[in-house]
């Protein structure tokens, strides 16, 4: 880890082979791209959840939406985490699934989403992602140790 | 002193200072306010759904993906779409998978 980050990129081994979809070019910058990966990847390996990130618009219910979004996040929903951001509506949602909402109860969330909400206030949204997702996972902790 | 010299002692040298000062604070930032968000402007992009690596140790797996362009490596199509455990033929998933949250406005 210390090689390399003594080189200076901001990828580690785990985010290195990035696919990057160019449909959606523009919206962050590459240096921005790299560090909502890395705070993705680095928060799902550290917690065995798995953390997704929404950027959009989430209509008029946006807890529906959200809760709709999260049940088709693809496998294990239980263990799913979603931060669903609608700048537009200027709304954050968080959505946990059922086993993921015992390692990160509500008011864990609603604390990360407090930080959050202060930087998206600022207009800061790389910042508020990659704050809020290692808040997520500091809460949530390591996986417990059990046999698979 | 002559009225050339007072013009171009009060009057140029002054504006060439401050056109220079200018030029240092403006040039350098632009090109970069393309990805900053402003609260209260309308959000146009399309929605895009952002997940962690799938090869990474430790990440768990995902079903069958929304679009995304992850091919699994060494796995089927069927498979790789498959976590252990899940039945091929499940015949409904839940209808609701939250089970808590939060939520936030700015």
């Amino acid at each position: 880890m210390s090689q390399q980050l003594a080189t200076g990129h901001t990828s580690t081994q785990d985010t290195a082979n990035s696919v990057v979809d160019d449909s959606n070019r523009g919206l962050f910058s590459f240096r921005d791209l790299a560090r909502v990966d890395e705070a993705l990847t680095m928060s799902s390996r550290e917690t065995g959840l798995r953390f997704t990130l929404y950027l959009g618009d989430l209509g008029s219910d946006t807890r529906g939406t959200a809760e709709d979004l999260h049940l088709r996040s693809g496998g294990d929903t239980s263990n799913a985490v979603l931060v669903a951001i609608s700048p537009g509506q200027r709304v954050l949602e968080i959505v946990t699934g059922a086993a993921a909402a015992r390692r990160l109860p509500d008011r864990a969330c609603a604390l990360a989403v407090l930080s959050m909400t202060s930087r998206l206030g600022s207009g800061d949204l790389v910042g508020a992602i990659v704050n809020g997702l290692r808040q997520l996972s500091d809460s949530a902790g390591h996986p417990s140790r059990r046999s698979h | 002193m002559s009225v050339i010299e007072t013009v171009l002692i009060y009057g140029v040298i002054p504006l060439a200072v401050f056109v220079l000062l200018a030029a240092a604070t403006l040039l350098p930032g632009r090109g970069q306010d393309q990805t900053t968000y402003r609260p209260g402007q309308p959000w146009d992009r399309e929605p895009v759904w952002f997940e962690p690596h799938p090869d990474t140790p430790g990440v768990p797996g995902h079903g069958d993906g929304h679009g995304d362009a992850h091919p699994a490596p060494g796995l089927g199509a069927t498979a790789a779409a498959l976590t252990i455990g899940e039945h091929p033929h499940a015949p409904e998933p839940p209808r609701r998978s939250a089970a808590g949250g939060a939520r936030g406005t700015w």
